[in-house]
């Protein structure tokens, strides 16, 4: 069972298997849920949809003592959920077969490699590139420092794109970006540079946060709606589509805004993605950190400035990274998912939806629209990149150390829930050590140890 | 000025020190302005070169094109510099005016002990960052104009058909406005240097003829000062076509070419600062030339303002100008 | 005399008073005119000085809060973690924006003299590319020292500054041309008449005389270079740890503010404005020390 973080409030899976807060009928729900049996769209529109969960995620701001790291890993609870799953599965095929949890199971040699790690040389080391995972590598990497007292690590958010640059000019040890390098960004590569080990850090979701006056419910909104809404097809708040989606709910005859990117960003990429795989034939502005909104679209460069422009326009609609909504207590959208239901988004239903596909690789990295009850559709993972043939036994020491503390539960990924980040599924961690394991140095040894 | 060559032949020399000789004096500060044209000189070259490739493969048409979307290589620049020019244009049309008033107010009009008080707080508008204006024009006056200012400003105005369209709150008014602030600073303190200096005698002189306040600062100070208000517009206006954080927050991005003051639009520095991170190939070198483009413009702009003050110039008056 | 009977009429009085009418007329138009235009002049002091409190009653609401000792001593820690500050980053500013003084102002004020001295067509295109130089957009410079400094020799101080310094050059030396221009030619020709040498009227008359004027123009691009992110953005890399030599990866104030304002997290924010807030009063102390300075040394004209 993946790691949930100490503060992160139990999945309704497990608080409805303790009966803590949430009304019981979710049980049941929950059970038919992950027995296989997906509930049509009109019955999930009047069960309680995951909301009640996350509202202990907007308590978490007014304390912030317990923001202080603990890595103290939820095991009894997590046993418990992993029971509980086991329990619901059987319930609806053969008792005797235990299911794997969804996401993979730690390898067993995971603590000794993370006390390696803590051993690299000492020194510093200039890493540069996504904006979306600097709040997560600074904070792991003043973790590592703390525990390893020797070895410094200066991450800068300057910009996925810019960070490949600076790690094609070798500027920088180790670079981080939202969507992996492609083949010509591989090409720009230096000929005697040799191969490239790319693999993911940390996962994120894309939110469709709103500004809508006078409507508390949570909106219900799909593929084709959503790329209605900005592709400009779709203009009125009370457009029959959306109404339909959303039965009960008296939206204003008001003009939508919709709120974009101005800059390129992985969660442009990431969201144009989820439009494409939920509308292949209709969504024709193409998968890209760099779109052509049409010209209702405000644009705003950064989440934050996305998020502020939201804040400020009533009316409005846009794409904003999971960590801003929850952090900033915006309303976002339920969206549909391939096995339709409504999903809200967080930590969970993003982790769900990433469970469905561990085999991610640079070239076959997108995990929106997956399947699963509980998936939520727009997800993705970010990298890190570096290079498999190091030139320095020293750095690639302290890269690949690095690299593999942050990204394996016991290590980095015990900060991400606290930070409103969600930790890669086990199986994806231990393909990661497998990509780190290849990593050489000088005398082509590898430099990941135990 | 034109300064009188001391004759060679001039008095004993005391040397207390090292003395700079005339010819090396002028040496020096000739070899100044030479290291700042070389730099200007490097800085042109670099531009050039790493925005050849974009008009080797694209020509020079892309530079007056409408329509900009890269994913489809689809180049075009219109839309930015039509921003550039009618946000810079905004600010300009404000700042002019109102910075003048203020400087001839600070100059001539406050009483002398607040004098310094009140320019420094007016110099205090230059410390904020760009960013802080950015983010306090997103948050604080992007309501006010969306809710009041705008939907004031179409009903009285309306009319001229400038003031078409929804009320965003971002757009070309709220980014010119924001500018103008920017550059207010600039505007102020520099002109009221200018202003202050004008020289006494000619005041007073007018003053003799019966002129009133009004009519002596505006018929002797102003023009006395004309070669250094125009300085002061070049700064100011070349900060307001460079500017590119607090303008990339509050413009609204929108890379079409705008139909009403209100609109949201792009000028190159925003189109810039929001897309060269992540560009690279044919759209990073056309970023370059975009630069290019801009520096062309400042180059026009600063070459309008000199014709104009040279051409309304008249009969020189006042010995500090030229 | 003849009693009673009006004067006959005596065309010249007539045509004085006549005149004199309309000078009053005049004078009262003209009096009238005047207040009405000065009145606009202190309207627009007053339309000057709203935003500036507008803003700055802003950046003080949300900045103070962030400032106690740690945030003046301690480097930056991430989120989540408590005692941090700005120290690193106020270190990096102090260092790259001294090395861009040292070299920019006396280069400047030199260029600006020899601007002010000189008629020549030469002089001419050099004030038309100083003046097409502040039209730079701060993310063309900051692009031009990327080339320029950081893909040879990497992310540092240095090419910050190196960046900085090419904003602020063109103000100085303008603003300086401005000041120098000011000094009236009676003093230099009075210098010259005495025997002086170009260098000594240079020292002795022009900079002490323009020293207010020179002031206010070092402080505006001082106040200017303090607060340019873009260049740094793309030139010092950035530190989260105390730094101090630069010709490594530094840490600044802009950018500190740019990167932090952006952030999802409410303290990180907070830390971003009180930054802010402390940019702000370091351009106040800068310019209140620089006035004082001014009245001290040089000669206030009015």
């Amino acid at each position: 069972m993946w790691d949930l973080g100490p503060e992160y409030p139990l999945d309704p899976v497990i608080r409805a298997a303790f009966s803590l807060s949430s009304p019981s009928v979710q049980m049941p729900w929950v059970c038919s849920q992950v027995g296989g049996v997906a509930l049509p769209a009109e019955r999930t529109a009047s069960v309680p949809t995951m909301t009640e969960g996350d509202a202990h995620m907007t308590n978490r701001n007014t304390d912030n003592g317990r923001r202080s790291r603990r890595a103290a890993p939820l095991a009894a609870i997590g046993l418990a959920a992993a029971a509980l799953l086991t329990a619901c599965s059987s319930s609806s095929s053969t008792p005797t077969t235990t299911t794997a949890p969804p996401g993979g199971t730690l390898s067993a040699d995971n603590a000794a490699f993370l006390a390696a790690d803590l051993k690299a040389p000492a020194g510093s080391l200039n890493a540069s590139g996504s904006t979306f995972v600097q709040p997560f590598f600074t904070s792991a990497f003043y973790a590592y420092t703390g525990k390893n007292q020797g070895l410094q690590v200066n991450y800068q958010g300057v910009g996925s794109g810019a960070g490949i640059t600076a790690f094609q000019t070798g500027t920088v040890a180790f670079a981080a970006s939202d969507v992996p390098m492609g083949a010509s960004d591989l090409a720009k590569m230096p000929a005697n540079a040799g191969p490239v080990v790319q693999i993911p850090d940390i996962l994120g979701g894309v939110t469709i946060s709103y500004n809508l006056p006078g409507v508390s419910a949570r909106l219900k909104l799909d593929g084709p709606t959503l790329a209605g809404i900005f592709d400009g097809t779709i203009t009125m708040w009370n457009a029959a589509q959306i109404a339909a989606l959303n039965p009960g709910v008296t939206l204003p005859a008001h003009a939508i805004t919709p709120e974009v990117r101005a800059d390129s960003s992985g969660t442009t990429y990431i969201f144009t993605d989820y439009l494409k795989s939920a509308n292949p034939t209709t969504w024709t502005l193409g998968t890209s950190k760099t779109i052509a909104w049409p010209s209702a679209a405000v644009q705003t460069p950064k989440n934050s400035g996305v998020a502020a422009s939201i804040k400020a326009t009533p009316y409005s609609i846009g794409y904003v990274e999971l960590s801003y909504a929850i952090q900033n207590k915006f309303s976002y959208a339920a969206i549909k998912n391939a096995a339709g239901n409504f999903v809200v988004p967080s930590l969970n239903t993003v982790a769900a939806d990433a469970n469905q596909k561990t085999s991610v690789s640079a070239t076959d990295f997108s995990i929106v629209n997956a399947p699963g009850a509980t998936s939520y559709p727009i997800s993705g993972y970010s990298w890190a990149i570096l290079l498999q043939k190091q030139t320095s036994d020293t750095t690639g020491a302290q890269v690949v150390k690095v690299l593999d503390w942050t990204t394996h539960t016991g290590g980095g990924q015990d900060l991400a829930a606290g930070l409103d980040y969600v930790a890669l599924p086990p199986a994806v961690q231990n393909q990661n050590r497998t990509q780190l394991l290849t990593v050489t140095g000088t005398t082509g040894q590898a430099l990941l140890t135990k | 000025m034109t300064v009188v060559d001391p004759a060679v032949g001039a008095g004993p020399r005391r040397s207390r020190g090292f003395r700079l000789p005339d010819n090396g004096y002028r040496a020096a500060l000739a070899v100044a302005a030479a290291a700042v044209a070389a730099l200007a000189a490097w800085f042109l070259v670099s531009i050039v070169i790493q925005a050849k490739p974009a008009f080797s493969t694209l020509g020079f048409s892309w530079i007056f094109q409408k329509v900009w979307d890269p994913g489809h290589g689809r180049y075009g620049l219109l839309p930015f510099i039509l921003g550039t020019l009618e946000v810079t244009a905004i600010a300009v049309v404000l700042a002019v005016p109102i910075g003048l008033g203020a400087a001839l107010a600070l100059a001539y009009l406050v009483p002398r002990h607040t004098r310094s008080a009140l320019s420094t707080t007016v110099e205090l508008l230059a410390a904020i960052p760009s960013v802080v204006y950015g983010l306090w024009g997103l948050v604080v006056l992007a309501p006010v104009f969306r809710n009041y200012v705008e939907p004031f400003l179409s009903s009285a105005l309306g009319w001229t058909g400038l003031f078409n369209g929804p009320n965003q709150g971002v757009g070309l008014l709220l980014a010119g406005t924001i500018l103008f602030v920017m550059i207010l600073p600039t505007m102020v303190a520099i002109s009221r240097d200018v202003l202050a200096v004008v020289p006494n005698e000619q005041v007073e002189g007018a003053m003799a003829l019966g002129a009133t306040r009004w009519q002596v600062l505006r018929k002797v100070v102003v023009p006395g000062a004309r070669t250094g208000l125009l300085g002061a517009f070049t700064l100011a206006t070349g900060r307001a076509l460079g500017e590119t954080v607090a303008v990339a927050l509050v413009i609204g991005n929108s890379p079409y070419i705008a139909h009403s003051i209100k609109s949201p639009a792009a000028t190159i520095p925003s189109l810039i600062v929001n897309n060269f991170g992540e560009s690279t190939g044919t759209e990073l070198s056309v970023l370059f030339g975009a630069g290019l483009v801009l520096l062309v413009i400042g180059i026009a702009v600063n070459s309008v303002a000199r014709w104009l003050v040279w051409s309304t110039a008249g009969s020189n008056v006042g010995a500090a100008a030229r | 005399m003849t009693v009673a009977t009006s004067l006959p009429a005596d065309p010249i009085m007539e045509r004085r008073h006549a005149v004199q009418a309309a000078a009053a007329a005049s004078l009262g138009r003209r009096k009238l005119g005047s207040r009405v235009a000065i009145g606009i002049c202190w309207a627009f002091l007053g339309i000057a000085i709203v935003p500036l409190v507008a803003v700055v009653v802003y950046v003080v609401a949300k900045g103070l809060p962030a400032w106690n000792p740690d945030f003046f001593t301690h480097s930056t820690v991430p989120e989540g973690i408590s005692g941090g500050g700005v120290w690193n980053a106020i270190v990096g500013t102090m260092v790259i924006t001294a090395i861009s003084i040292a070299v920019t102002v006396p280069l400047g004020l030199v260029v600006g003299l020899f601007l002010a001295e000189s008629d020549g067509r030469m002089a001419a295109a050099l004030r038309f590319t100083a003046d097409v130089m502040t039209g730079v957009p701060s993310i063309t410079v900051g692009i031009f020292g990327y080339i320029a400094i950081v893909r040879n020799y990497g992310y540092s101080g240095f090419a910050g500054a190196f960046a900085i310094g090419f904003i602020m050059l063109p103000v100085i030396v303008r603003a300086g041309e401005t000041a120098f221009r000011g000094v009236p030619r009676s003093l230099n020709e009075a210098a010259l008449a005495l025997g002086a040498r170009r260098a000594t009227i240079a020292r002795r008359v022009v900079v002490p005389t323009a020293l207010p004027g020179v002031i206010t123009g070092v402080l505006l691009a001082v106040a200017r270079g303090l607060g340019e992110t873009a260049p740094l953005l793309l030139t010092i890399g950035g530190n989260q740890y105390l730094q101090w030599n630069p010709s490594k990866q530094m840490a600044s104030l802009p950018t500190l503010i740019y990167n932090y304002s952006s952030q999802p997290y409410a303290d990180l924010v907070q830390v971003a404005w009180g930054a802010a807030l402390l940019l702000m009063t370091v351009v106040l102390v800068l310019s209140i020390g620089s006035r004082v300075l001014a009245a001290r040394l040089g000669k206030e004209r009015r």
